[in-house]
């Protein structure tokens, strides 16, 4: 690992090494392999692999006005203050999972113990299949639960618990119990060097399941708004936070409590030509994937950002395609069964006569979300801007 | 460790979260960090003239001889009961000198389920409700243990826990109306038979998956303890989903986090057809109890005096101490494991036998209500005519009763109908107006007659 981020200074060192040691390997080993392994790569010392920057620069909204005094906050730092103002207004609200107690693996929690007590924000046994049950059980006596999934990777042992029971709470009891008031956080999607078990974005396996609803923020602003939007909405949700922004974006947020609503999308760029389509991360690459077509190649692009995932916002992506003909979805998550493909199925029934071209999906590929080929495996935005450019020649 | 920390600082994304940065990879699990937090460790000297043990995980001493611990299945725990097969009370400072109205409360729910168990199963072979499960021989663990709690006490159960239900009062009628799924069902028609629920009664709606509910009551024996409610959890589960990881992630969690429930194991033998011996290997369940930290008492779940003091001693503590109990009430299971079983195929008719004539918690309770004087064969016979015919007027008028409006397929998925929901509402709709004759609308609750031009009415967009 730590081979592949090596400096420039230590490269030199490295060759001055290397050159002492080659008459010795030489003699042992014999030339090719061993020639191969002590010297860096023939080209010089620029070929010294450098690790990526992010495919994506993060665009801050311009700062809201409506909302009373703004603080400039990165991604986790919105969460937290989402938390501390429902610990503050909710005296049943609880937090709980792996670490928290700390302040999170991704210091999502920092600071909420010691304000509000080791009683209401908790450790947990290493046990995601616990979490959420323990989640259900507390917002079935009507207490406020959030419960954190330290990666999205790892929910898959809580998906009976979400699935087979928390959806179908409400619905199988005549309305008699619910546990709508639990809330469950996961941080989600590729990070640079996640690979298999850090990256993935389960979105779509929720899709799937009437009785929950699944939320994914852009950005700080909107991360603290639609967070306060899940925890105080009347059923279970799951809130999926892009961990490659938890740093990386920044922008004003209002410090005190607002909601944005859930299950309407956002057009967050008007245009007449195409349609995009993203959520979280995705949607600043799609960002500069419309500006690339507007330099480029003229084409005005309307950028929506899904922000729920279901129950989605059928009306906006539609009335939309109506007006551009174009539709363009992408998300990182593998292309097969992926989100893009309920939003393409439902699009062309509603809105078959008004397309000028096949609706494009640009996804990860069907594999695991691989480690050292992270580059070529993400949708970045040339992958998207090169099936823009093949729809408009539609 | 240090090599961790090296490459964590070589990561540019990892090097001002630094400590955070290591938990970034999950394996190798956190024990590593405790170094990093030495004030959570216990107050101890690291003292090299001292010799005891300083590990973090474990408070015990050194041995120096290799020997593994045999796990005790040849005589396991010991099993508590009061009263001897006859129904007589073998140590006086046990009987819990209940008064005779309470115990025949025991006999009348426990008989009455009996004789509701015995109507519904018949209602299930003549093809009148879909499915059905009995609660045969396990009687006495529903109704020892509902008795020794307070009402309010919240309830999670398996599916075979309806004397719980019943003696709590819940209505023949309700109980008949979830099974025909009818009209006056507060299930709304939803679920299979027996997947009863009641908000009144603090009773959690049944569900089909296992152990599932076992996390779940932990939680909400967690916000009780908060809310200093003074209540408790019981969660019910049988020997056989005590192997979910449920199970084993809801004892961690009531001992980690300390709260008020009682885990109460209907041990009856069967797995539908899986034995305890291809269940598991150790001394059943209420030996597990200790590995979590957590009490645990074994019991004859066929002895209701002993179900009720072992329950009533773990409610006081569990509220007083905000801890769980963990109580395995051994029984049998009489009947099969539900309407499409047939535990012939795998077990003897003997056994089955011994249990319902040899060791039936009904017959042990009823010597004891003979012996006491405080019922007769003339009251049995009275009362086993009065308990079955309210049980065939209730199951009469459930079955004349319609079955819901199809309306209510659409409802309480969430708390509101998503709009894309409301059109497929609006779609089922307009398909019975050109398809209606070939389904049993008849039997169905009709929807009002200006609900119905209301969906034809809303246009799609």
């Amino acid at each position: 690992m730590a081979a592949v981020a090596v400096a420039p200074a230590a490269s030199w060192l490295f060759r001055l090494r290397a050159a002492g040691a080659e008459g010795h390997w030489r003699r042992l080993c014999g030339a090719g392999l061993a020639r191969g392994f002590l010297h860096p790569a023939a080209t010089g010392e620029d070929a010294a692999q450098r690790r990526q920057v992010a495919h994506f620069t993060f665009q801050p909204d311009p700062e809201p006005r409506e909302y009373g005094q703004t603080q400039k906050m990165n991604l986790f730092q919105s969460i937290t203050s989402a938390l501390d103002n429902s610990l503050a207004k909710d005296p049943t609200a609880v937090i709980f999972g792996e670490d928290v107690a700390f302040g999170g693996v991704f210091r999502c929690t920092v600071g909420l113990r010691d304000k509000y007590g080791k009683d209401r924000v908790f450790n947990t046994p290493l046990c995601e299949q616990g979490i959420v049950g323990f989640g259900i059980g507390i917002a079935v006596t009507g207490a406020t639960a959030i419960a954190e999934i330290q990666f999205a990777d790892y929910i898959f042992p809580a998906f009976d618990q979400i699935v087979n029971e928390a959806a179908k709470y409400r619905y199988r009891s005549g309305d008699l119990f619910n546990c709508g008031s639990l809330t469950i956080r996961s941080p989600w999607g590729c990070v640079g060097h996640g690979a298999l078990y850090h990256s993935q974005s389960p979105e779509a396996f929720f899709a799937h399941c009437p009785g929950i609803k699944v939320v994914i923020p852009r950005s700080p602003f909107q991360a603290k708004g639609l967070l306060l939007s899940c925890i105080e909405d009347k059923n279970p949700c799951i809130f999926f936070e892009p961990k490659i922004l938890y740093r990386a974006a920044v922008e004003q947020v209002p410090v005190e409590p607002y909601n944005i609503p859930l299950s309407q999308a956002e057009v967050i760029q008007e245009g007449s030509d195409v349609t995009l389509v993203a959520w979280g991360t995705q949607v600043h690459v799609i960002r500069e994937v419309a500006s690339m077509a507007k330099e480029k190649l003229g084409v005005s692009c309307e950028i929506i950002d899904l922000r729920t995932i279901i129950p989605w916002d059928v009306d906006t992506v539609c009335k939309s395609v109506i007006k551009t003909g174009r539709l363009l979805i992408s998300h990182e998550a593998p292309l097969t069964g992926g989100f893009a493909s309920e939003i393409s199925s439902t699009i062309q029934e509603e809105c078959f006569l008004n397309l000028e071209a096949p609706i494009s999906r640009v996804c990860g590929y069907d594999t695991p979300f691989p480690h050292i080929f992270e580059p070529f495996y993400i949708p970045d935005k040339w992958k998207c801007y090169d099936a823009l450019r093949k729809m408009i020649n539609y | 460790m240090a090599v961790a920390i090296g490459a964590a600082r070589v990561w540019r994304q990892s090097r001002i979260l630094g400590q955070a940065a290591l938990l970034l990879l999950r394996r190798p699990g956190a024990q590593g960090l405790a170094i990093s937090h030495p004030h959570r460790q216990q107050e101890q000297q690291f003292s090299s003239l001292d010799d005891k043990p300083q590990f973090p995980g474990a408070s015990a001493e050194f041995i120096d001889k290799l020997e593994f611990i045999q796990p005790n299945v040849i005589s396991g725990i010991p099993i508590y009961r009061v009263m001897d097969r006859q129904g007589q009370i073998i140590n006086p400072s046990e009987d819990p000198h209940l008064p005779k109205e309470k115990v025949l409360k025991f006999y009348k729910s426990m008989t009455l389920l009996n004789t509701m168990d015995r109507i519904l199963y018949e209602s299930q072979r003549q093809g009148r409700i879909s499915f059905y499960m009995t609660n045969y021989g396990e009687e006495g663990t529903h109704v020892g243990s509902a008795a020794a709690l307070d009402n309010t006490d919240l309830v999670f159960g398996q599916y075979r826990e309806a004397g719980v239900l019943m003696y709590r009062d819940y209505p023949l009628e309700l109980f008949m109306a979830q099974c025909y799924g009818n009209i006056s069902d507060l299930g709304k028609g939803r679920q299979m038979p027996v997947h009863y629920g009641c908000k009144e009664r603090h009773f959690v709606t049944i569900s089909s998956p296992l152990a599932t509910q076992i996390p779940q009551a932990v939680g909400a024996a967690y916000a009780a303890k908060r809310a200093n409610a003074n209540r408790v959890v019981i969660c019910y589960f049988g020997e056989g989903a005590a192997s979910e990881g449920d199970a084993h992630a809801g004892f961690n969690f009531a001992a980690t986090l300390e709260c008020p429930i009682i885990f109460f194991c209907r041990n009856n033998g069967y797995a539908i057809s899986t034995p305890t011996s291809e269940q598991y290997r150790g001394d059943g369940i209420a030996a597990r109890g200790p590995g979590y930290g957590i009490l645990s008492i074994r019991v004859d779940g066929n002895d209701v005096f002993a179900v009720y003091n072992a329950t009533k001693e773990a409610r006081r503590r569990a509220v007083a101490e905000n801890q769980p109990f963990l109580i395995e009430a051994m029984t049998y299971r009489i009947g099969h494991h539900s309407t499409s079983d047939d535990s012939s195929a795998y077990r003897s008719v003997d056994e089955v036998n011994y249990w319902d004539k040899q060791d039936h918690p009904i017959s042990r309770l009823r010597h004891y209500l003979l012996s006491r004087g405080w019922w007769d064969e003339e009251q049995e016979k009275a009362w086993r005519k009065q308990s079955r015919k309210k049980v065939m007027e209730a199951f009469e008028q459930a079955e004349r009763k319609p079955k819901p409006n199809p309306n209510l397929l659409f409802s309480d998925v969430y708390q509101e109908m998503p709009s894309q929901l409301r059109k497929q509402q609006e779609s089922l709709a307009r398909h019975l107006q050109t398809y209606g004759e070939h389904y049993p609308l008849e039997h169905f609750d009709k929807p009002l007659v200006g609900e119905a031009k209301e969906w034809l009415k809303l246009s799609r967009f």
